[in-house]
Parts: C-alpha cells; structure tokens; sequence
C-alpha cells in the first residue's frame, strides 16, 4: 500500500524506511492510500501550494492531538479522513465507527499504536 | 465457596438499597438537528440554566460538553443522568459553507478543522454512553447516511436509542416519515427551541432509559 509524503509528493511503498525515520524532504506526516485511490490521490495533492501542504499538516496534526506532537512521523488513514484542501473534509463514517486507527504513529522500526485510543480524553462522566 | 456466597450477600444489599437510577445520556445527530436545543431545553426544564450556545451556522458544537447530575422525574419514577452533547456528525465539512453564512476564511477553516476533530470525539465517546437520543431535524429526509449510520451503529452496540424529531414548530416538519424511516424505534417530535410536546419526550425517555 503506499504511503505520500504530504510535503513533497513522493509516494513510498510499505515498510520504506522513509515513513519509518521521515522523508529526505523533512516531511513528517505521510498519507496512507489504497491502490485502487492512487490516481485520484495523485491529482489532489499535485494541485495543492505549498502554502496549501504546510496547513495540511497543521491541521491534521491537531486534529489528531498532543500525541502526535513529538517527531516521529505520522500516517493518517486517507480512508478514514480525505483532506482535499484546507478546510475541505470528507470522512467515512463506516471506517470511523468500525475504531479502525485513524492514524498510525511510526517509530522504532514498525508502526505502533493506535492513536484514536491513545488520546482519549479524559472522561469524567 | 464463602467467596460465592459473600458476592451473592453483597448483590441482594445492593439491589435492595439501589438508589435510583443513575446513567449516562448521549445526545447524536447530523449538525444543526438542534442537539443543544434540546440539551438547553433539558437543562433549563431540570436545573433551570442554559448548557451551551447554539447558532444558525453549522458545527456550532466542536466538543463534548458534559452537565452532571441531571434529575428528571414523572410520576414516581426518577431517574438521574449525565448529559453529553456531541459535536455534529457529518460526512463533508466544508469551511466555504461557512463563509457563505458570513464567516472569514480564516474563521471558516478553523470552524471546519474544529468541527472534523469533534465528529472524530463524538464518535470515540459513544462507547461510554448507555442511552443515546439521536435528534433529527423534522423538516428534512431521514434517510441520510449520518442517520442511518449513526442508529445502525447503536443497534450493533445494543444501545438503548431513542429518536427525537426536532423542529415540529416548522410547517415542513414530518414526524410520520422519521417514524417509517426507523419503524424499530420510538420516536417523539419535538420542538426544543419552544418546549412543545417535552411531556412525552420525558416520558418516552423514561421508558428508554428508566
């Protein structure tokens, strides 16, 4: 399945060890994507500014929380949560109902853990 | 065997002097349903105090908002709750919508990354909710995949659900279509926003929940 660096474009396959230490370009946060999306993926993000990709990441990483907030790289689900642009979402409800991680941290050779769990807030009911 | 036997002493003290019941009270729904309508309504009717703001623009709601220790009564039946209201679910946010409605772009981005994080936090809280009323506007088609994602969702998890048809007060309001839309469940039209038919909502949520 492969994996686009948000910043720069470049799409790396499973296990590259770019998603695993980041991309040469300084990206830090990776769309995953499944195959079968790649075109319609590729021609989003070629149309996006730079300006446009640097509030990507702003804005997917505080969506996601204080969590991913240190330097290891991030993989935000695309089947979970499409950003078109800033200020443009489309969700999938299915996938965000099935718990499936939103997003994956990477870090110490492998992914990790899922977040969607891991940031809970803290409930007081 | 005196293990067994001290659990089973120690259920029947319990159900003996149970006091009432006491759970957690979810409000769901697409945004601008009138969810915090509704959850004013409830805090003004019980506490006499307002829980949140409400506005004509969407995704007003971006996080959970909890009132504790809510007690309703009818009749000789209390019951006590949380009360949690939830950010809109949607499947599109789209912060132009919001600048049409009056909003910066600065403003309307924001609003719309706020709004994506809070339907991803409603989600995520619908795990600690033992009844959940899902509000639906009246004046508009029931069949939605928010809806039917949302109460599909809740059958699964064997979630005590019950409908509420908002927005009566409006001549477009069709209780009967939401009925036929989710012939399962009980659903009670209401208008929050001027108080009309709470009688039968609190005792609809009585029969849910008490």
């Amino acid at each position: 399945m492969p994996h686009q660096c948000v910043r720069c474009n470049t799409f790396y396959e499973d296990g590259a060890a770019e998603i695993l230490k980041g991309c040469p370009c300084g990206g830090k946060l990776f769309f995953f994507i499944k195959k079968e999306k790649l075109e319609k993926a590729k021609e989003v993000t070629v149309n996006l500014t730079p300006k446009e990709k640097q509030q990507i990441e702003f804005d997917v990483l505080d969506i996601i929380g204080e969590e991913a907030a240190d330097d290891q790289p991030v993989v935000l689900d695309m089947e979970a949560i499409r950003i078109l642009k800033p200020g443009k979402y489309e969700l999938d409800l299915v996938h965000l109902f099935k718990k499936d991680p939103l997003v994956y941290k990477v870090g110490e050779g492998k992914y990790l853990i899922d977040i969607i769990r891991s940031f809970s807030p803290s409930k007081k009911l | 065997m005196m293990n067994i036997l001290k659990k089973f002493v120690d259920k029947v003290f319990r159900d003996l002097f149970k006091k009432k019941k006491h759970i957690r009270l979810g409000l769901y729904g697409p945004p601008n349903g009138g969810k915090t309508t509704l959850a004013n309504r409830i805090c003004q009717d019980w506490l006499g105090e307002d829980m949140g703001s409400v506005s004509p623009i969407a995704h007003e709601t971006r996080e959970i908002y909890v009132k504790e220790e809510i007690n309703i009564k009818s009749g000789r039946k209390e019951l006590s709750f949380n009360l949690v209201d939830t950010p809109g679910i949607a499947t599109k946010i789209d912060y132009e919508n919001f600048v049409k409605k009056g909003l910066s772009v600065k403003e309307a981005k924001k609003r719309a990354r706020e709004a994506t994080k809070g339907v991803i936090d409603a989600i995520k809280w619908l795990d600690d909710m033992d009844t959940v009323i899902v509000v639906i506007d009246a004046t508009k088609d029931p069949m939605s995949q928010v809806n039917i994602t949302i109460i599909g969702n809740l059958q699964a998890r064997k979630t005590p659900v019950l409908i509420v048809a908002n927005k009566t007060d409006l001549k477009k309001a069709d209780v009967k279509k939401i009925q036929a839309a989710f012939p399962q469940y009980s659903v009670v039209g209401i208008s929050a926003r001027y108080g009309n038919n709470m009688d039968n909502f609190y005792e609809a949520l009585f029969a849910i929940a008490g």
